[in-house]
């Protein structure tokens, strides 16, 4: 399911202007809300992108290490079986199979390509809740007695939430970088097996991320109890 | 007539029996064949286990910049296991429920039996017609079927409790020894001469009474 937005930040915004100097307050923040809203809702459309693409990238990557340790285990035989005479075409034993982890490898880095962009919206996702933060701290400087723009989260909160879950990412995508470039390199059966268990259970998005997930779109009305 | 009257109870309690049987072995068998993909998942995880353990990831020039990467993997690969192990729960309790609905209809089976254990003609009880077998061999064959799950879902259940994490070759050997179990069974299923072919019809009349001389 794809969780929609409210495009009329602007509209809002513009209205905000215009009553201006007179109550500068509520209509900033319910812009603010609107933004933090849509956030949310993009969070769980981009996660979901995510989790698509990287099972497409799952994928390819069990053919990427399927394919190396067939043409492993071709090398071995051939190894056991060759005369020293045979050297002459040892630099290209099996041309078709290269070109097609050639193309594995190609496919896989195009999906990585697509998880760092995804990766780089949630890292402006995360800022952009910092700047509201921000204005939120600007109009009401020290005052403690800040109304919670939804039901009980601070917007600070918000923040903490979305840059913990950034961080999951951040970490997640430098984790599939090196599988990417590891793995159709490693020789060993059992660190190719754990690149592709690596990939698919993503160490670094911890079980919590759906949780905090769940609690910003809960908290922002995307869900209901 | 009046003798044949016990008889008749036994047999209406035995047509009512057997299509229940009928639908529950279909029961057992998808849950069965439910349970095949999820031990599948459950070895595969086991060897990917296996894999990581046997790797020294400090040693892994790549792996370097992640040092709590071995622990993370671990802790999420068994959550995997421990969600497909939930999944094996379910089944299991399916099953248990399979044993429970077919002890309780022989039970009953038995009880219209008892009740009438000594007004009925004993010869009439051992004799079998052309198209049913007797009433003897009927009845020790729900017994020999009641046995059959009882058994069974005890050695799946014994099997699925013997997993734990620290036995990563019994848990990658799971889908064989589960088809080791049903192997064995087949000739307990096998080993009648009557097939019962499944049509809850009036059971004493000659054609239509459900059952079928096996031809080997």
């Amino acid at each position: 399911m794809i969780l929609t937005f409210h495009n009329n930040c602007f509209f809002y915004s513009v209205s905000a202007k215009a009553l201006g100097v007179a109550t500068p307050r509520k209509p900033v923040l319910s812009v603010s809300a609107r933004k933090i809203k849509d956030n949310a809702a993009d969070w769980h459309n981009l996660i979901l992108k995510w989790e698509s693409l990287s099972d497409a990238g799952f994928a390819t990557a069990n053919n990427i290490a399927n394919l190396k340790i067939s043409l492993l285990s071709k090398d071995k035989i051939e190894l056991e079986s060759s005369s020293p005479a045979s050297d002459k075409n040892e630099e290209k034993p099996y041309p078709e199979c290269n070109k097609e982890l050639e193309m594995l490898c190609e496919e896989l880095q195009a999906t990585l390509d697509g998880l760092t962009k995804i990766q780089g919206k949630m890292e402006k996702l995360t800022s952009t809740t910092k700047g509201i933060c921000d204005l939120e701290n600007y109009h009401y400087g020290e005052e403690s007695q800040r109304p919670p723009l939804f039901h009980t989260w601070p917007t600070a909160h918000f923040y903490a939430v979305s840059r913990r879950l950034s961080d999951m990412y951040r970490k997640e995508l430098l984790l599939k970088r090196t599988i990417v470039e590891e793995l159709a390199h490693s020789s060993d059966h059992d660190l190719a097996l754990s690149y592709l268990s690596m990939w698919l259970h993503q160490p670094y998005v911890e079980n919590a991320s759906q949780l905090l997930l769940e609690g910003m779109l809960l908290e922002t009305g995307h869900r209901t109890l | 007539m009046t003798q044949d009257r016990p008889l008749l109870a036994v047999q209406e309690a035995l047509q009512k029996c057997f299509p229940v049987v009928e639908e529950q072995q279909g029961l057992w068998r998808s849950t069965l064949s439910d349970c095949q993909p999820l031990l599948a998942s459950l070895s595969n995880l086991a060897e990917q286990l296996q894999a990581a353990q046997n790797v020294r990831f400090e040693d892994v020039r790549s792996l370097r910049a992640f040092p709590d990467l071995k622990e993370r993997l671990r802790r999420k690969q068994l959550s995997a296991g421990d969600i497909v192990l939930d999944k094996l729960g379910e089944r299991l309790a399916s099953l248990l429920k399979v044993r429970d609905t077919v002890s309780s209809h022989v039970e009953q089976v038995f009880q219209v039996y008892e009740q009438h254990a000594n007004t009925v003609d004993i010869d009439a009880v051992l004799q079998p017609s052309v198209v049913s077998p007797s009433l003897a061999d009927m009845l020790e064959w729900l017994q020999d079927i009641e046995r059959h799950y009882r058994n069974s879902y005890l050695k799946r259940k014994y099997l699925l409790s013997s997993i734990h994490w620290g036995d990563l070759a019994n848990i990658q050997a799971l889908p064989k020894a589960w088809d080791q179990i049903s192997e064995d069974e087949q000739d307990l299923v096998q080993g009648h001469g009557w097939v019962y072919m499944g049509h809850p019809l009036p059971f004493p009349e000659a054609q239509e009474s459900g059952w079928m001389q096996r031809e080997n």
